[in-house]
């Protein structure tokens, strides 16, 4: 069994439950809001309207005229029992490579220019991120950033955002960071911020309180499906996929972006199978044995 | 098809919004006040959802192509057809050529104003619905407000259409518009992070609409909310008000700092880290989203069954309004 205490539930409204499965991250969380969620769609229950499995908790959204609150509680819980067990969190999903080139000129302008938003930070949040966990070599720090798998753990926030938590490393190691006091107002395209535990690469120039660290050179979200991989989904993400970051330089840089303008570029991807009770048991060994072709 | 002559502030194409794409960041959209929305389009006699004009505070003037029927709903406006008064709630006649103005009416309050049109706008639909969606890009005409030059596509009039003329709604269908605005909530989620304190603070006054408010979310001052001293848990940015990113329900209540309260309205940003208080049942959105800036704002706390109850009276005026109108 998992060791996560027991889900805590809430009416949001008339229309919604949300399920807390713990008030803080860990991949076996999403582990289990992944695969209650994953069971529900299968089951198609009518009157459920909307199905959304969080970081830490999932959120469902019904019709009260088609399906009572209180059942549809019951039945929630009921499923949250079944799937208590790792051996029932097995998933499929793909691994995709993200190239970064961290530590951009961009992103640093833009750090600097909403620092008034962020503490009394005045570095770039590159450098503010990179000290803050301890490490004195840039390099180091990216490294450290981009040498493990990134669990999807959640999309949302704006069309095609998602949440990545690293894996296989210990909770001390995770690299975190504050959030801005007060959000930006605006964030680059495809920048990548970590605020929390967590890194997201922002789809569209929006909002944004992450701190930027560098800037993804392919796209999130393509809602004219130009490249091959928006072809069935506008999104890129799905929940339980994996990320790979790779750090490239300015020059691969410009001629990865050139090739998606182009649209001729292909995303390094792999269909895998993910096993969360393998990964629970074996950690590092499970993820290294996953990406050994990749 | 319907020419803009004049956008006004901000008028897009809404309907009842998109289901079944939030767990990947797509807010629903759809009308800010689904009642009055809906109303115009049972007057019409068309499906209750069909696209119509969503007009915030003032605008535009548009110029029919073709001969149709269409009805004003809404927060209070001043509409005219070629320079002529015309009357809200009650369905009319345009002809080819025909000038419709909508613009401030001087009883300031309510924020959106529909146009329906029978038949309903026939834009393209993306993933399932027509309404805008500006942030993501798109929906609607060209992902965007309305703009002077555009040609909207309209449905031709729907069989017996011109027998609809001079329906129209009185009290008690019409929805109240005023400066003074109440709404029901369910609370809870917060217990591990606002105070005991705040959660009465909270329910017992009044809350302004700040300026800064629109289709994604609005923005309320009044008193301040004191946290629970609580450590932020692992994951969260170790900030006081800071929870793990989770997904929040339309009408979240979310208390981003102990000064401000923000509700989220259709077109909300999906999911995020401030605590939330509880959640404001869906038939009182469309009453939350005609509160204008400056009103003032109460929060009652209600079960879960009495919001059910609210819902289903809702649900059943327009049901008797549906058979009132046959």
């Amino acid at each position: 069994m998992l060791s996560l205490p027991e889900t805590r539930f809430d009416f949001c409204g008339d229309e919604y439950i949300f399920a807390q499965i713990t008030n803080d991250m860990s991949a076996e969380s999403n582990f289990k809001a992944i695969a209650i969620t994953n069971e529900l769609r299968r089951r198609n229950i009518p009157g459920i309207i909307e199905i959304y499995p969080a970081n830490a908790s999932y959120l469902v959204r019904y019709d009260p005229e088609a399906l009572s609150p209180f059942s549809l509680l019951d039945y929630l819980k009921e499923i949250d029992i079944t799937k208590s067990d790792e051996s029932e969190l097995n998933m499929k999903c793909k691994i995709v490579e993200i190239p970064i080139w961290y530590d951009d000129p961009v992103t640093k302008e833009y750090s600097i220019r909403f620092n008034e938003r962020n503490k009394e930070i005045t570095e770039s949040n590159f450098d503010f991120v990179m000290k803050l966990n301890g490490f004195k070599d840039k390099d180091r720090f990216i490294d450290a950033h981009s040498k493990v798998p990134h669990l999807i753990t959640m999309l949302g926030f704006t069309p095609g955002t998602a949440w990545t938590y690293p894996l296989g490393i210990p909770r001390e190691e995770i690299i975190r960071a504050p959030k801005y006091t007060s959000p930006r107002t605006q964030t680059p395209k495809l920048a990548i911020g970590i605020g929390g535990a967590f890194s997201v690469i922002y789809p569209t120039q929006s909002p944004g309180s992450y701190q930027l660290i560098g800037m993804s050179a392919v796209p999130v979200y393509e809602h004219q499906q130009r490249l091959e991989a928006f072809k069935d989904s506008i999104f890129l993400a799905s929940p339980g996929d994996l990320w790979k970051y790779r750090t490239i330089d300015e020059s691969e840089y410009r001629s990865i972006t050139k090739e998606v303008e182009d649209g001729t570029y292909r995303y390094k991807m792999k269909d895998v199978h993910f096993s969360a009770e393998e990964y629970i048991r074996k950690e590092e060994k499970y993820l290294s044995e996953l990406m050994e072709d990749f | 098809m319907i020419n803009v002559i004049e956008p006004g502030f901000i008028a897009t194409i809404q309907d009842g919004g998109r289901n079944g794409y939030y767990h990947l960041g797509v807010p629903p959209c759809g009308a800010a006040d689904k009642l009055s929305f809906q109303i115009g389009n049972l007057l019409l006699g068309n499906p209750p959802f069909s696209a119509g004009l969503e007009i915030t505070l003032t605008g535009p003037t548009v110029v029919f192509e073709k001969s149709t029927v269409i009805v004003v709903t809404g927060a209070p406006a001043n509409v005219t057809l070629n320079g002529k008064q015309m009357a809200m709630w009650e369905v009319f006649k345009v002809k080819k050529g025909d000038a419709l103005s909508i613009s401030y009416s001087t009883k300031a309050v309510g924020v959106f104003t529909y146009m329906c049109v029978s038949g309903g706008i026939t834009v393209p639909e993306i993933l399932g619905s027509r309404s805008t969606y500006t942030l993501g890009d798109f929906g609607g005409f060209l992902s965007r407000k309305l703009e002077k030059g555009d040609a909207i596509p309209i449905s031709e009039p729907l069989p017996g259409a011109f027998n609809r003329v001079g329906k129209s709604v009185e009290a008690p269908y019409i929805p109240r518009f005023s400066k003074k605005v109440d709404v029901h909530a369910v609370m809870g989620i917060s217990g591990n992070e606002i105070s005991d304190e705040g959660i009465t603070k909270f329910l017992n006054n009044e809350w302004e609409v700040n300026l800064e408010s629109n289709r994604v979310a609005y923005r309320f001052d009044g008193e301040t909310i004191p946290y629970k001293d609580y450590e932020p848990p692992f994951g969260s940015g170790n900030s006081a008000g800071g929870v793990v990113d989770f997904a929040y329900p339309i009408g979240a209540i979310l208390v981003p700092n102990t000064e401000e309260v923000i509700v989220l309205l259709n077109d909300a940003t999906v999911g995020g880290g401030f605590v939330m208080a509880g959640t404001v049942i869906s038939p009182d959105l469309s009453f939350l989203a005609q509160a204008r800036p400056g009103s003032s704002v109460r929060f009652h706390a209600v079960t879960v069954q009495q919001a059910t109850q609210l819902r289903l009276e809702q649900k059943k005026q327009l049901n008797d309004l549906v058979e009132q109108l046959q």
